[in-house]
């Protein structure tokens, strides 16, 4: 995925503070995939359309910025993730509140729920995820990277505990992660472009939309 | 949120697999956060991590990961020829051995009978299923006796994670997500409807990646024809509970 660097992304919000729409629909562009991002992976991510309210976050945050109330871009980023963070809150409380709750339906819920996330890949798309996960096992130079990954993420070892087993530091554990994500990315994007992030055409799209959408609404023309 | 610098983004990267397994605090969360609405590259790091997650566990799942080796790769192809070369060999010995090799008188015994009736394709049949099924008027899993499967691979959506103290909530204290199976350990069983009686049942096993059970039915064509109720049972040290109850149906 092309994106942009930190630096330019806050040099394109604190344009878009100053007024400059341009910057603006830019900034909609730069945020997008951070909001969806957490949305997505957020606490509250069962029970959410994170498309919805990845749009009515941005809104917000335009608004927001149009009204100059905010001075610095990092409190944009802070103020977004705290809008978007809020905004799953009550759309998870309303769902549960719709209904009438009692222990078994809880249970049921939390498990339809647990089905949407299951069913988000197809069947292909999960057998494709799993085929890159084994290449990438496969590429790892050392038996011991394999069984970091293994033992971490399949039977929930503690960090810790297999640092001292494996004779790593921390620090070492967090970059064999950090590598075989990076190389799952590359991976992905070989074997099955569209699992590696957001579509990107509806990062580009949608965000011109609402764009149009504010305009039109402020100038009353386009 | 600190400076927007490469080494403070490289400090959040590494909590990337603890952001995605729930295990920051509210505050660091907030924090972690702010960074991702700022870096589409902590993102796409995210979403790999879940990827990876998932992934790791799908290849378990298949058993791709116990012969350390993934299947169904490009070098796959290769091996078709030596199979097909393997596979001519054995025919033409097997040929020469039926022209060669004296007769015997032909007999028809139970055992040849069910050996050449009996014989199935050695497949296994694997069905996905959430939880709280087995009332509509279809049923979850059937199958007939004629082309039964080899084993039957039963991966049950049924673990509900929890908070530490038990809770079922959508946070947990300190803003965690629940992160605990309900229940330390889960059997299967398969129960004839006729009469109630036990055919099958699974040994325990506790959830792999907090929440995946897959339970094998070894040789499903010795099921008699009828219907069976599948019953899922979460178990902790001092309590038993059905989590999840299945239609099979024997055809």
């Amino acid at each position: 995925m092309s994106s942009l660097p930190l630096d330019e992304i806050e040099r394109i919000v604190a344009a878009a503070l100053t007024g400059d729409r341009g910057a603006e629909s830019r900034m909609l562009v730069a945020l997008r995939p951070g909001v969806l991002a957490v949305l997505r992976f957020g606490a509250f991510h069962r029970w959410i359309d994170a498309e919805d309210l990845t749009q009515e976050t941005l809104h917000i945050v335009v608004e927001r910025v149009r009204a100059r109330t905010i001075d610095d871009p990092r409190k944009v980023f802070a103020f977004a993730a705290a809008t978007a963070r809020n905004l799953a809150l009550n759309a998870a409380r309303k769902m549960l509140r719709q209904q009438t709750v009692v222990d078994s339906e809880l249970i049921d819920e939390l498990a339809q729920n647990l089905e949407m996330e299951q069913s988000e890949l197809s069947d292909s798309d999960d057998r494709h995820l799993a085929q890159a996960v084994a290449e990438l096992l496969e590429e790892l130079p050392t038996e011991r990277d394999r069984q970091l990954l293994t033992r971490f993420y399949l039977d929930g070892t503690d960090k810790h505990l297999l640092c001292s087993e494996l004779g790593l530091s921390p620090k070492h554990f967090d970059r064999v992660l950090m590598r075989a994500r990076t190389r799952l990315r590359t991976i992905i994007e070989r074997r099955a472009p569209h699992l590696a992030l957001f579509p990107r055409i509806t990062s580009i799209l949608l965000p011109l939309a609402m764009t149009f959408t504010f305009w039109v609404r402020h100038f009353g023309s386009w | 949120m600190k400076s927007l610098d490469r080494n403070s983004l490289e400090e959040q990267t590494r909590l990337v697999s603890r952001y995605v397994a729930g295990d920051l605090s509210r505050s660091e969360r907030a924090e972690f956060e702010a960074w991702l609405i700022a870096s589409p590259e902590l993102a796409a790091d995210v979403e790999m991590e879940r990827r990876l997650r998932r992934g790791i566990a799908s290849a378990a799942r298949r058993g791709w990961l116990e012969r350390g080796v993934p299947i169904e790769r490009d070098r796959g192809r290769e091996r078709h020829w030596q199979i097909a070369l393997a596979a001519s060999v054995l025919v033409s010995v097997g040929l020469a051995l039926s022209i060669l090799a004296p007769r015997e008188p032909a007999s028809s015994t139970g055992a040849s009978r069910s050996a050449a009736n009996g014989q199935r394709v050695s497949t296994v049949r694997t069905v996905r299923l959430s939880s709280f099924r087995g009332n509509g008027s279809t049923p979850d899993v059937s199958f007939s006796l004629a082309a039964a499967p080899g084993a039957l691979t039963i991966e049950p959506d049924v673990v509900v994670l929890t908070c530490e103290d038990g809770a079922i909530e959508l946070e947990c204290a300190g803003g965690h997500s629940p992160q605990q199976p309900q229940y330390a350990e889960y059997e299967m069983d398969v129960v004839n409807r006729r009469g109630g009686t036990l055919a099958w049942r699974s040994s325990r096993q506790a959830p792999v990646a907090r929440t995946q059970l897959s339970f094998t039915l070894r040789d499903p064509g010795t099921l008699d024809a009828g219907n069976y109720d599948v019953v899922v049972r979460g178990h902790s040290a001092d309590h038993a509970e059905v989590v999840a109850r299945f239609w099979l149906q024997v055809k």
